[in-house]
């Protein structure tokens, strides 16, 4: 199966179900929250919350700001024209177009990290309900190894309005 | 709470579902303007730039003028979503996604015209640094590959701005809507379920670009004032163009920003997310830029008319005593007097008075850009060449056209995708009383709801 | 040692006949724009004089300026185009490239001369006026920028004659049209690298001055003029 969950109405009873399932032994990657707005004063909000997307922004600023340097050096030089007295490699102009470039790289870094890391460009979400764009919060485990599924099916119903759904 | 989300999720997605006939008429009316200037620009392109106004030795008229002044309204959104963002300000939520709409249509209108303006228009790739068989690269120190540079450094970086926080309403639409329109904003949404990672990438992403896009926004406008600044024109070589120009640009976003705002507000019956407050915290973020606007123009003229140089006095007159007088104290008028007057007084610091304000602001700063790229050269060094400048019918069909194109964008915008982010305003609202009690004493100034 | 060409203009021998406009017309497939776009200042004049008038009534004096592309070392058309349309030479000269011009205007702009023109529109000469056309000047369409080159033509045929005489340019050889055709000889033309030349030696005399020398422009044309207390 793709998954087992149950839908809560508000943050409250969603904390109370990932302590459970906690408690019944999941661990924090296993567990799926899902929500229609990011509720970062919830503790559950934490969960897969590491990443690294300021390294990668400041590593895609450093071969922005590479190749923009690559670039106009050594097309200065390819087509050494005078202008004006100028010269052929003039720093002041190409600082700016260096700024340009790596800010570009840092940008284009982010955005692409971002849809290739966050499981974007799927073609259906696999463990979803749209319950959850009527402001439900979604707490399960997706595909669960045995063990998890039984600790879901205890964990998750924590008052009687809770229905246990499997995918 | 959920039924207050869910209200709020039906109020904001109510444009998208429903459609009204204001709706046709407002696209009917503006994409008939756009048209003409369409068939403006197809005209000039054919016969010359003979048929616009401009002629030795003002090369530069209207074209660069519009060129200016709609970079600098695309500043709004960098500002007000950017900036407030980093700051976490809290009456951003309303307002971010009607500010990134119109910096991203303001750019792309913008970058317009450095192409229709030029004499042979089909060549503008020229511009681009890639490999060719004709071996030559573009000019690496003219101030116009910067802005070729800039300008798409800033458009992507704009669009993406835009784009990544509507991922989630796609979402939201998708689930919300059946047949043709939920597989389309299916596909729109890249398959966005709204997991904790996921949202924790998407806000880091959206700091990081917040952070990256400020000082993009900040050398944009820069790089377009040294488009003037880097010729030795009496008038244009000033080294206060600079920051002159991105205070400037700042101060028409923002009006730019608070007549969309006051338009949608009435058109879209937002007047439960965009409250009073919202105005006046803008309208207060206007008068600032307002007094930074005046202090900008008078260091400029004190330093011209204390030199008084042989060569700059003739422009310095012109402006304030000739030809171009009338328009010059016009502009004083529409950008300092009246918004300054309007928006320092709480009573009429409304929603009406800043909308007045920024209207005036708006015809203002377009006047500033004109009166900067014009009289400079309608007086240049050698006396024998002083001339003036009289735009033609195409031109100002072309501006209208600019303006137009605007109106109708957004209309188009607004139509398609909620223009508040609704998963931004959910986020805002108060978290569970359990973990963090309501204040009881003070108010934050601009909260999302009542 | 390379060549290095410039010009003086006597503004003492100046008397504003035109005839210099005239030939450079001739020379370079200059368009003549017609009355109406005339009135509209779009008049082509690569070469122009400018008049002035001087003192009150009734010690007035009128004086004559020919002005065409000074081919400032320092040129600030240079660096601002986009497309390298405007380089300059190893003479010296001021290039401007048809070819690669896309008609930004933003060296127009730099100028401090004002002596760089743009074509509004597609030049056209009725027929038989076609005929008049120099061969050795290419004709340029809407949206390019053009200006005076010196005549760079005749300098690359004197350069050529030279070259396959096996001998060096000699002073005088090269004349561009508006020095050809003034009839008080105020143009002179030839290789300021050469001291002895006439156009270095004029540079050298003391009523010698550049138009606008304090822009640091570095022109290549000096003006003669006797310099009186006034």
């Amino acid at each position: 199966m793709k998954g087992v969950y149950a839908l809560y109405p508000d943050g409250a009873s969603a904390q109370r179900a990932v302590d459970n399932l906690r408690r019944e032994g999941v661990t924090d990657s296993e567990i799926t929250v899902i929500s229609s707005a990011p509720m970062e004063d919830f503790e559950f909000s934490h969960i897969g919350g590491k990443n690294r997307l300021w390294y990668v922004a400041s590593l895609g600023g450093a071969i922005g700001l590479i190749l923009s340097t690559s670039l106009v050096v050594f097309m200065e030089r390819d087509w050494a024209v005078n202008t004006g007295g100028m010269p052929i490699v003039a720093w002041w102009p190409n600082l700016i177009v260096m700024f340009e470039m790596t800010m570009l790289g840092g940008i284009f870094a982010t955005v692409g990290t971002l849809i290739a890391t966050s499981g974007l460009l799927r073609r259906r979400p696999p463990f979803y309900d749209p319950a959850v764009s009527d402001g439900m919060i979604m707490v399960g485990v997706e595909a669960p190894s045995a063990q998890a599924a039984t600790a879901a099916e205890r964990a998750l119903p924590i008052s009687p309005e809770i229905t246990l759904k499997t995918i | 709470m959920r039924a207050t989300e869910n209200t709020m999720a039906a109020d904001l997605l109510h444009p998208l579902l429903n459609t009204s006939w204001r709706f046709y008429a407002l696209v009917i009316a503006f994409g008939s303007v756009v048209a003409s200037g369409l068939a403006a620009v197809s005209f000039q392109a054919y016969y010359g730039i003979g048929v616009w106004g401009i002629h030795n030795p003002i090369y530069w008229g209207f074209g660069i003028t519009n060129f200016i002044f709609w970079i600098g309204i695309s500043h709004a959104g960098t500002l007000i979503s950017a900036i407030l963002r980093l700051v976490d300000a809290q009456w951003r939520r309303p307002v971010t996604r009607c500010a990134e709409v119109i910096t991203a249509f303001a750019l792309m209108i913008g970058a317009m015209f450095p192409i229709i303006h030029l004499g042979r228009p089909w060549l503008f790739f020229w511009l681009v640094p890639y490999p060719t068989e004709r071996l030559i690269w573009p000019n690496f120190r003219s101030p116009l590959v910067w802005d070729f540079f800039a300008i798409s450094t800033y458009l992507t970086g704009s669009l993406l701005f835009l784009s990544l926080p509507m991922i989630p309403d796609f979402a939201l639409v998708r689930d919300k809507t059946t047949g043709l329109r939920s597989k389309v904003y299916g596909l729109l949404a890249l398959g966005w379920r709204g997991t904790t990672s996921q949202w924790h990438r998407l806000e880091t992403a959206m700091q990081i670009m917040a952070v990256a896009i400020i000082p993009v926004a900040v050398s944009v406008h820069t790089i377009v004032s040294f488009d003037l600044s880097m010729a030795p024109t009496p008038g244009w070589h000033s080294t206060i163009f600079a920051p002159y120009f991105v205070a400037g640009a700042i101060f028409s976003g923002i009006a730019g920003l608070i007549l969309a705002m006051a338009f949608l507000r009435k058109f879209l019956h937002l007047e439960k997310y965009l409250h009073p407050i919202h105005f006046e915290n803008l309208g207060k973020l206007l008068l600032t830029m307002s007094l930074l606007w005046g202090y900008f123009v008078f260091s400029e003229r004190l330093v011209v008319w204390y030199g008084n140089d042989a060569a700059e006095m003739p422009v310095f007159w012109a402006t304030q005593r000739g030809l171009y007088a009338p328009l010059f104290w016009t502009m004083v008028t529409c950008n300092f007097v009246f918004p300054v007057i309007v928006l320092s007084i709480k009573k009429t610091r409304t929603i009406l008075g800043c909308a007045l304000a920024s209207c005036t602001v708006v015809l203002g700063m377009w006047l500033e850009r004109f009166l900067i790229v014009v009289p400079p050269l309608s007086r240049k060094y050698l006396p024998y060449t002083y001339s003036s400048y009289w735009p033609t019918p195409v031109e100002f069909t072309i501006l209208a056209a600019s303006g137009a194109a605007m109106v109708l964008l957004y209309t188009l915008f607004s139509k398609f995708v909620p223009i508040i982010a609704i998963w931004e305003m959910k986020a805002g609202e108060h978290p569970s009383p359990e973990l963090e009690p309501v204040a009881q004493q003070e108010r934050r100034l601009g909260e999302t709801h009542a | 040692m390379a060549h290095k060409w410039g010009m003086t203009v006597d503004l003492d021998c100046c008397d504003g006949c035109g005839a210099c406009i005239t030939a450079c017309h001739a020379e370079n497939n200059i368009p003549t724009v017609g009355e109406g776009q005339a009135a509209r200042g779009r008049a082509m004049h690569w070469m122009r004089v400018e008049s002035y008038w001087e003192g009150e009534f009734p010690d007035v004096r009128l004086k004559f300026r020919p002005v065409m592309c000074q081919q400032c070392d320092d040129a600030p058309c240079e660096p601002v185009c986009p497309t390298y349309a405007s380089s300059h030479t190893d003479e010296g000269l001021n290039a401007q490239i048809y070819n690669r011009c896309i008609g930004t205007r933003y060296c127009a702009n730099a100028c401090p001369y004002n002596v760089r023109f743009f074509d509004f529109f597609n030049p056209a000469w009725d027929k038989p006026l076609h005929l008049q056309l120099n061969p050795d000047v290419s004709v340029r369409e809407v949206g390019v920028m053009e200006k005076c080159t010196f005549c760079v033509q005749r300098i690359q045929a004197g350069k050529i004659d030279a070259e396959a005489e096996k001998r060096d340019v000699k002073d005088g050889e090269i004349v561009p049209a508006c020095a050809q055709a003034c009839p008080p000889k105020a143009i002179v033309f030839g290789d300021l690298n050469d001291p002895e030349s006439r156009v270095s030696r004029l540079s050298r005399s003391p009523r010698g001055h550049k138009l606008l020398e304090d822009v640091g422009t570095l022109p290549k044309v000096t003006y003669l003029e006797r310099q009186t207390q006034v």
